[in-house]
């Protein structure tokens, strides 16, 4: 293109008549004085949204974390579970003991404040033990889980633990032992110790190693007792009403074989009642203590940090789990509406070139 | 130079600048932008009119580090431009049937040779943009294609298919007198 030709194009350029200029002032005259949005809107802001907002969900997960109670192994509870395969917790209650209503125990407090340090490694939970109530017939469970160093020291322990178990009264129920020459040795047993004894059993079989987990369990026995007691106290009055009526001699015989028979039946029941008292008692008497033996190296998790850190990591899993579900959810929606927008536009296009083209 | 001093010697920001002042400097070049569009003075006007009170409507959103005052009043008078057209059309389709289409003005840019505006109005609205923006209002090949909506490359492009087409038009019609 020539340069005469441009610049008598720029020389003719079209001039707006006076009319709409004064039209164009007038609008100013209207002029709005807020500072605009995007001057008041920095840019850059939204570069902080990203972390802002990873920094809130760090926040809040360190707040629930800490402050939640239901965290597994959050405070009290923490002192008796460990990150163990066999995840042992604090105080639980065995299944069939969900009628008895009168359980007792609560994790927290060593046992005596006896010495639990002699070969506690670093982070491992510190011995927590609960007492049955001596008031009452109570069938006490507990199990325990101790890591020891390694096969020689398993035999060790095994011995050992078999020797408090008699040294208190007690007696060993069932005993396996497993050793392999060159894998990990374990051995599992179990031990019926008097009740009155179980703190002092559970202190000592603590001191067998590094304990990874503990779990009690106390069944009150003693509404057992009771309907027992009951039962055969009414069998015994039943019993001396027979007696007293098989003294009459003017009973006839049938009257007094039907009497008699009632009375041997009355006498084999109070047989059958005291034997299951006394079983019961005896029940109550023996704590049943299963002991694992391990020298599996199994980090045991340091009480209150460990776990705090743990309900960290579980609310920022959550946090995660939903931001994806909104991701999953809202990307599609997200999608089509971007393709949408870029039909409309592609539309706009084209209809804008025919118009340009024709005109 | 300090930092705090290339502060100071950059410039006011633009909500600083008054809109008034900003119409009054791009007035003539939104004009002579929408007369080459549409062929029409009168019509250019209207739109210019309402190109204006729609930038005073957006003038609180307008961002200079964007683009100029320039650009973007451009690009509000072709989106401005576009409706009218749109509009213009679905009219013209419903009064085809009854009357005939509207003539365009004869003369629609004062000043220049016959030859040259018959050249330039054989051109369709596009083409006559392209030369609006790229030579009369010497907006650089950035900046037109801001107000295109396309890229600074396809403006290139158009621009010399456009001043091609314009030359061989105006070759024509020299040949024609001769």
């Amino acid at each position: 293109m020539s340069e005469s030709l441009i610049r008598e194009l720029r020389a003719a350029k079209p001039a707006p008549r006076q009319e709409l200029r004064e039209r164009v002032r007038s609008l100013s005259a209207s002029e709005p004085t807020r500072r605009p949005f995007l001057e008041r809107f920095e840019w850059r802001r939204l570069v902080l949204v990203a972390p802002a907002t990873l920094i809130v969900a760090l926040v809040a997960a360190g707040v629930i974390g800490l402050t939640r109670d239901d965290v597994s192994g959050g405070g009290d509870q923490a002192a008796s579970s460990a990150t163990t395969t066999v995840a042992l917790e604090g105080t639980r209650v065995s299944p069939d003991s969900q009628d008895s209503g009168a359980l007792q125990g609560s994790a927290g407090s060593d046992a005596g404040g006896q010495p639990l340090d002699r070969q506690r490694l670093k982070g491992a939970p510190p011995l927590t033990t609960i007492a049955p109530d001596p008031g009452r017939v109570q069938r006490f469970g507990a199990e325990l889980q101790v890591r020891v160093e390694n096969l020689n020291e398993l035999s060790r322990a095994t011995q050992r633990a078999q020797r408090i178990a008699a040294s208190l009264g007690g007696n060993v129920s069932s005993l396996s032992y497993d050793a392999p020459s060159g894998g990990i040795g374990s051995a599992n047993i179990v031990l019926r110790v008097p009740v009155e004894r179980v703190q002092t059993a559970m202190t000592q079989l603590s001191q067998l190693g590094t304990i990874l987990g503990q779990r009690y369990g106390i069944e009150d026995l003693q509404p057992a007792v009771d309907d027992y007691t009951r039962q055969i106290e009414q069998t015994q009055r039943r019993i001396a009403r027979l007696r007293r009526l098989l003294r009459n001699p003017s009973l006839a015989d049938e009257e007094r074989a039907v009497l008699q028979s009632r009375l041997a039946s009355a006498r084999q029941e109070l047989t059958q009642l005291r034997a299951g008292l006394s079983g019961t008692r005896q029940e109550g008497r023996f704590a049943t203590i299963g002991l694992t033996l391990t020298t599996e190296e199994i980090e045991a998790v340091t009480p209150g940090g460990g776990s705090k850190l743990d309900g960290i990591k579980d609310v920022l899993v959550w946090e995660g789990i939903v931001a994806l579900y909104a991701l999953v959810v809202a990307g599609p929606i997200i999608l089509l509406g971007v393709l949408i927008w870029l039909a409309l536009r592609l539309r706009r296009r084209r209809e804008e070139t025919r118009l340009l083209a024709q005109t | 130079m300090t930092i705090s001093a290339r502060r100071q010697a950059v410039q006011p920001p633009a909500w600083s600048a008054s809109f008034a002042a900003t119409a009054e400097e791009h007035l003539d070049d939104v004009y002579a932008y929408l007369v080459y569009l549409t062929r029409d003075q009168s019509l250019a006007e209207d739109l210019a009119a309402d190109t204006f009170e729609k930038a005073l409507r957006l003038w609180g959103r307008f961002d200079a580090r964007r683009a100029s005052a320039r650009t973007w009043l451009c690009q509000i008078a072709r989106t401005t431009a576009l409706d009218w057209f749109r509009a213009e059309e679905r009219r013209r389709r419903r009064e085809e049937r009854s009357a005939p289409a509207e003539g365009v003005e004869a003369t629609f840019v004062d000043g220049l040779s016959p030859d040259l505006e018959a050249a330039l109005g054989s051109l369709s609205a596009g083409e006559r943009e392209v030369i609006a923006l790229r030579v009369l209002l010497e907006l650089d090949g950035e900046e037109a294609a801001r107000v295109l909506g396309i890229s600074p490359t396809n403006v290139s492009t158009r621009l010399s298919r456009a001043l091609e087409k314009l030359n061989t038009k105006l070759e024509e019609k020299v040949e024609a007198h001769v």
